[in-house]
């Protein structure tokens, strides 16, 4: 477990990040809305791809990351991969929540329905509540030991979960043929389109990293905080 | 040229966006100023 | 440790569940009551002009099994929970996966029993043409209870410790249950309509390989949410 000074210092560095961040997010702003240009056909609404893509792979981003720091804790058992999985995990519920908002929002001009069960829709709202199921399972279980054994079990599973959840879904929705939609821009976007979603990524990933070393810096204190108030009570 | 007449999603889209963003951050500012 | 005084431990274990569940039924009876109330409300709650009963009982037939399979795993940890027994059950020589496997199979047979009673008040109520497709019916309903039950035994070995632990199962239960309900009640639906082999296959490998694949995990995992 590292010290409050080096928590201290996480906090601040973490806190640097994330304004060059929100910064760099209010720049995407003002180029995805007032310098890229309008698509053709499905007009303004297009550019709210260039935030929701990006806040989805953050998601993703985050919650693998906690499957993964899990699956090292179980075997390494050291408590600092807990700290960072569970402080990944909370960021990935807030980018899941911006994913989950505009998406629909999204989907309903573009598409022409607020939701379509689809499989990648379907498989990330699922993991999205896992990841919800996951923090609440934290905030239940007050002993850090055992906070930690069970949080690196859930999210084990969850990581081995998703692909299963995604053959099921994948194989129900091509069972089940939707009626046609209109397809959404493909991954081949003109240049300057390209490049502003290029960036709009790059930031939300530096967001991530920015709110995640501030979360874990919390996480430590309030362990901290915790012992020295177990050791004065004892 | 005429586009589509959608502009209102995609201001509500990036409104939404900044408020989720913010308000989190703005969370675990406070959240680690009790720590100071 | 011998195989032998594993498996004796395990099924020491599923015995004594059942053994006490056995006294008072209510989960037993409640988890009954729900499948009635299921099977009327979807009933009714239909145009039976457009809508065939025979296309609402797949979903009824698993939204009542999953919900049996709620009740009994609720049920399972929370015996341990009573003056402390889990601490007991582990002072025993028997290892701590005999004693997982043990609540695995009493579950298994609690759930079991409440879904072989459940099909023939579905066959009746609803009129299914049931005959030849049963012991395809019963192979999906162990594949797919094997799944849930799994998972669900790990997971509320957890949840049984925590505050509310009736809202935290189903919680973190949900995202598990997606492939195998899923391949459940799309199997169900062909095998009721009659459809060949072929086109239950591939939702069958599902189903296998989520049973694999997780009661192998949740048997490893088990151990590890011992830590204390």
């Amino acid at each position: 477990m590292i010290g409050r000074d080096a928590a201290l210092r996480t906090a601040r560095r973490g806190g640097v990040v994330t304004v060059l961040a929100l910064l760099g997010l209010a720049a995407i702003y003002v180029r995805a809305l007032v310098f890229t240009p309008v698509e053709r056909f499905q007009g303004p609404a297009q550019k709210i791809f260039y935030i929701h893509a990006p806040a989805a792979w953050a998601a993703l981003v985050a919650f693998a990351i906690t499957g993964i720091l899990s699956l090292l804790y179980l075997f390494l058992k050291d408590r600092k991969l807990d700290l960072v999985a569970a402080s990944s995990a909370e960021v990935g519920v807030a980018f899941g929540m911006v994913m989950l908002t505009t998406g629909p929002i999204w989907g309903k001009p573009i598409w022409g329905t607020w939701w379509t069960w689809d499989a990648r829709l379907t498989s990330t709202l699922f993991i999205f509540l896992l990841f919800v199921g996951y923090l609440a399972l934290r905030n239940a279980v007050t002993d850090p030991g055992t906070r930690a054994a069970y949080s690196a079990v859930i999210g084990i599973m969850a990581l081995v979960l998703v692909p299963f959840i995604h053959v099921t879904v994948y194989w129900f929705r091509t069972l089940h043929p939707q009626p046609v939609l209109v397809k959404p821009s493909s991954p081949s976007l003109p240049g300057v389109m390209l490049v502003t979603l290029l960036l709009s990524i790059v930031v939300f990933t530096v967001l991530y990293v920015g709110f995640t070393m501030q979360r874990y810096a919390l996480a430590v204190l309030r362990e901290l905080k915790a012992e020295e108030v177990a050791r004065a009570v004892s | 040229m005429q586009f589509p007449d959608n502009a209102g999603y995609m201001v509500a889209a990036y409104l939404v966006t900044a408020v989720i963003v913010l308000a989190y951050a703005t969370s675990l500012f406070l959240r680690l100023r009790k720590h100071r | 440790m011998s195989a032998s005084t594993f498996v004796r431990a395990s099924l020491a274990v599923a015995a004594k569940d059942l053994a006490i569940e056995w006294k008072t039924k209510t989960a037993f009876v409640s988890s009954m009551v729900f499948a009635v109330l299921v099977l009327a409300v979807l009933y009714f709650a239909r145009d039976p002009t457009s809508v065939a009963t025979i296309d609402v009982a797949p979903g009824a037939l698993w939204v009542t099994f999953t919900f049996a399979a709620m009740v009994g795993l609720n049920r399972a940890f929370l015996l341990e929970r009573e003056n402390r027994a889990m601490d007991g059950l582990l002072l025993t020589p028997a290892p701590p996966t005999a004693i997982f496997v043990g609540k695995v199979l009493g579950n298994l047979v609690f759930v079991g029993v409440v879904e072989l009673a459940s099909v023939p008040l579905f066959i009746l109520f609803y009129d299914l043409p049931i005959g030849a497709q049963l012991p395809e019916l019963l192979l999906v309903m162990v594949m797919a209870t094997v799944a849930f039950v799994a998972v669900g035994t790990l997971l509320s070995a957890m949840v049984v410790r925590t505050r509310f632990s009736e809202m935290m199962l189903p919680v973190l239960l949900l995202p598990f249950l997606v492939p195998p309900v899923v391949g459940a009640v799309q199997l169900t639906a062909r095998i009721l309509l009659d459809r060949p082999l072929s086109e239950l296959a591939g939702w069958l490998k599902l189903l296998a390989a989520f049973d694999l694949v997780f009661l192998t995990l949740s048997i490893l995992l088990f151990e590890a949410t011992l830590e204390e």
